[in-house]
């Protein structure tokens, strides 16, 4: 090691190593490490819920108020078109976790049963999709199983039938919020095996590896970021239209400030049929606020 | 809250191919379904092989979405298994775990990773040292625990050493040379005898 006099604290750290010659990490196992691990998340789950409540869009601009000038003028242009803002919790499950949230309150207030019926073939698909790969019925059934009965709830007239109030707090609860994010893993991960040849230049401009690592190592832990690669994916799997909207700093040469949007469509695989909103127009249902790192809701005026 | 249902689930699954892959996952006591014990064969063309490992396995209260905590009651000689307590140092018992694996999955990474060693990445310095430096003590080491700690049927070490000191040599050399050829009782003799 090369520490200098100038850098007393690393010199600390390699003296303590060097006198105990490794001993230190006996002292210092690996349960430590995932407990601290957890404690970091709980300290995060004090400050947001999984899925939050409804803000309107200025308190994001509070939060830049001392904050970059574009930033600021860019959620101004945003302020014309989006009136609120949901924030979902960042522990790496984000996207997945503004998808549910925004997808099944999608359904409850448009009762857009034709919709369900659709998304319904498309889970049966990539139950399909997971056997032919080889997964473990066992492995994955209860997550599906969680899903559908999400979608059920949502639909309202029988006994099973929820809020809105309810969706909220369903999507709170750890034990079925983690299990509905987890279905969207293995959808994900099997879409992405099932077309690896597809998938593969932009996985290994991603992580240098094979799709299958990448889907073991990046898209089935939970906690695990998503990018475009998975957002795709899901997309394409169940059929579902995703606006992304991105929050950046990138500013526009022509000088206008303007805002970034990016639909990702899904492509018509086979016979299957594609989410289209209740009015009838283009544009995806869902959208999602993107900042570097970070997924949260955005709702249109 | 523990996934007992899953967990019964996998345990029938895993029985279902003990033939083919020699897993075992049984539970600890008939009372609870929380604390188990695995056992895989030692990889084929390692120091571990013919050997039976034992591995203790706790699941928190989180399984299937935290990972089942995994430690070898047998003694094992390996640069990421800890010589003294048994830890295992393995990424999908960790951040790389996913409620997609099982198990039996896990079982038969732990198993892969017996054949493959990451001295770079190690759970048990000692050892990792050696595997680096003294590649082949290290297997001879290796191999002798698996004759030592993780097979009941063939002969005891203690039986070899007894034997071999019968004969006159002095014990502390006795053990080291058994260590060094792996148990192998012959050949200590021999290298015993060659001085």
């Amino acid at each position: 090691m090369q520490n200098q006099e100038g850098l007393p604290a690393d010199g600390e750290v390699e003296s303590s190593f060097s006198n105990s010659d490794f001993g230190e990490w006996d002292t210092f196992p690996d349960d430590d490490i995932m407990n601290q691990k957890s404690l970091i998340q709980s300290d995060e789950a004090d400050k947001i819920p999984f899925v939050g409540n409804k803000e309107p869009l200025s308190s994001l601009a509070t939060e830049y108020q001392s904050g970059s000038t574009i930033l600021l003028e860019k959620i101004k242009v945003l302020s014309e078109q989006y009136a609120a803002i949901r924030r979902t919790r960042g522990d790496g499950n984000c996207f997945y976790r503004s998808f549910m949230f925004s997808y099944l309150e999608h359904i409850l207030m448009s009762q857009d049963r034709v919709e369900v019926e659709r998304i319904k073939a498309n889970v049966e698909q990539c139950r399909k999709t997971l056997q032919s790969l080889g997964y473990a019925e066992f492995t994955f059934e209860d997550f599906f199983g969680l899903f559908l009965d999400q979608l059920e709830s949502v639909l309202q007239g029988t006994e099973t039938s929820v809020s809105h109030d309810e969706l909220l707090s369903r999507s709170r609860d750890q034990s079925i919020s983690d299990y509905v994010v987890m279905f969207f893993r293995f959808v994900t991960s099997g879409e992405i095996r099932k077309r690896s040849e597809f998938f593969e230049p932009f996985i290994l401009g991603l992580s240098n590896g094979t799709v299958e690592q990448f889907c073991k190592l990046s898209v089935e832990p939970m906690g695990e970021e998503s990018d475009h690669v998975h957002i795709t994916a899901l997309s394409d799997a169940l059929g579902v239209p995703i606006r992304v909207v991105y929050l950046d700093r990138s500013s526009c040469d022509t000088g206008g400030v303007s805002v970034n949007h990016h639909d990702f469509r899904p492509t018509v695989a086979g016979d299957k049929p594609i989410a289209s909103s209740s009015s009838g127009t283009a544009s995806p249902f869902i959208t999602l606020l993107y900042r570097p790192g970070h997924y949260d809701i955005l709702y249109q005026k | 809250m523990i996934d007992f249902a899953r967990v019964q689930k996998e345990l029938q699954e895993c029985s279902k191919d003990i033939e083919k892959s020699g897993i075992k996952v049984t539970p600890k006591s008939d009372s609870s379904l929380s604390r188990l014990i695995g056992t895989i064969p030692g990889p084929v063309g390692t120091p571990y092989e013919g050997g039976i490992f034992q591995i203790d396995i706790s699941l928190p209260d989180g399984y299937p979405f935290e990972p089942p905590k995994m430690q070898f009651t047998t003694k094992v000689w390996h640069p990421n298994i800890s010589s003294q307590s048994g830890a295992i140092c393995l990424d999908v018992l960790k951040d790389q775990w996913s409620p997609a694996l099982t198990l039996k999955t896990a079982l038969l990474s732990v198993q892969a990773l017996l054949s493959a060693p990451q001295p770079d990445d190690p759970q048990d310095a000692v050892v990792a040292q050696q595997y680096l430096k003294h590649y082949q003590t290290f297997v001879g080491t290796a191999r002798y625990w698996t004759e030592s700690f993780a097979k009941s049927s063939s002969l005891g070490v203690e039986e070899k050493v007894q034997k071999l000191v019968e004969m006159g040599f002095p014990e502390a050399s006795v053990r080291s040379t058994l260590e060094s050829v792996g148990g192998d009782e012959n050949l200590a003799l021999e290298k015993l005898c060659s001085g």
